[in-house]
């Protein structure tokens, strides 16, 4: 039988070309390499997203069955980590769209407030904490176009996509959340 | 901000300055307090929601870390068959085997090499029709230290004795690309840096 004691030590440090071309090739071994490498990166992103962390959980879950069976047609391997973050924003929006068709509340801010770590609080009035809690008080369709544009990394046109918008009102409404975050920002310093 | 001195300019414009470097009313803005004022609050919100986003990743990888293997194990992942590929079966004629697992048989070999990690494998040439000739071609992660003339032969001849004793593919040839280098392991005791093959 062949050595492959190494095959794990050899898959971790692939770049994630190589992994995405093996995963486009069936190897589930290194799919889940490259599923490992980014997944904290995917949640963090889903909870910026949806509502509760549950829902950022199935997200990510989805996103990675989705991106099993597509990894064959991705054809830039060295752009595989932004190309998981856009299929998380697909189906986080659909998460979302989803569940306003089922209970039908109103366009609220109801994000779950994703809670500072011991350390994090205490630095408490950082600009980061004080972006936190701005950002849980904009309006959703604001907060998800800030954050596909600021932490996704999206175009204005992907964005609008995405959210079935003109690229114009993308542009309105990140505007609106640029200018809201800035000035209770500032009212921390 | 003051009303009385207001210029006026969209917090649109300058984000799209902010992302593009460039604007046709950049003469105005690199010269205007306001818009400075404005630009370097743009610049303070990208730089706090990239430091939101670290901390965003340290909770994320921290909480239950039991999740991620939660998550695998819920994937499921089914291999992927390709192209069917027929085989002499004596009496049973539908015997066959994937073009899937012809190219798994290709990557276990080519792993098991000292330095080799197989990225793509594409097996060209018609596959259904027996005796019909196939090429293999093999994009390869090379491991720093490894002489590449050496190990591209190495691996050809691997894959092909592999090929003859396990299908009954007609190989003309084994084309093999190296897509990048890796660098060296630190204090790698596996024995990567071997001849290989035992
Ligand atoms: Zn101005």
């Amino acid at each position: 039988m062949k050595q492959l004691q190494d095959l794990p030590h050899k898959l971790a440090d692939a770049p994630d070309a190589v992994l995405a071309e093996r995963a486009g090739d069936g190897n589930v071994a290194a799919f889940e390499m490259l599923a490992r490498r980014h997944a904290p990166l995917m949640r963090a992103y889903a909870r910026r997203l949806v509502n509760s962390h549950a829902e950022a959980d199935d997200v990510v879950q989805d996103a990675l069955i989705a991106a099993w069976k597509d990894i064959a047609h991705l054809q830039d391997g060295t752009a595989a980590k932004a190309w998981l973050m856009r299929i998380v924003s697909r189906r986080a929006v659909d998460t979302g769209r989803r569940r306003k068709s089922h209970d039908n509340l109103d366009d609220q801010p109801e994000a779950e407030a994703i809670l500072p770590t011991p350390e994090q609080a205490a630095v408490a009035g950082s600009a980061r904490l004080a972006l936190n809690t701005a950002l849980s008080r904009l309006p959703e369709e604001q907060r998800r176009c800030w954050v596909l544009k600021e932490l996704g990394g999206q175009s204005y046109e992907e964005i609008a996509q995405a959210l079935g918008i003109s690229a114009a009102s993308v542009r309105g409404r990140l505007a609106r959340a640029r200018t809201t975050l800035m000035k209770e920002m500032e009212e921390w310093r | 901000m003051n009303p009385t001195h207001d210029c006026g300019r969209r917090i649109e414009a300058l984000s799209d300055y902010l992302d593009s470097g460039t604007s046709p009313d950049a003469e105005h803005i690199d010269y205007c307090p306001q818009c400075q004022a404005q630009l370097a609050g743009l610049r303070s919100l990208s730089a706090a929601a990239l430091l939101m986003m670290d901390d965003d990743v340290a909770s994320a990888t921290a909480d239950d870390t039991g999740w991620l293997d939660g998550i695998m194990a819920n994937l499921r992942l089914e291999s992927r068959a390709g192209r069917t590929i027929p085989l002499r079966g004596g009496e049973l004629d539908e015997l066959s085997e994937t073009e899937g697992a012809v190219i798994a048989l290709v990557r276990t070999v080519g792993d098991s090499l000292g330095g080799v990690l197989i990225g793509r494998c594409q097996l060209e040439g018609d596959v259904s029709v027996p005796g019909e000739p196939v090429e293999v071609k093999i994009n390869v992660s090379a491991r720093y230290g490894h002489p590449l003339p050496e190990l591209a032969q190495t691996l050809r001849d691997a894959v092909f004795a592999e090929l003859l004793v396990e299908t009954e593919l007609n190989v003309t040839a084994v084309h093999v690309a190296f897509t990048d280098i890796r660098p060296p392991v630190i204090g790698n005791g596996s024995g990567e840096s071997g001849k290989g093959r035992s």
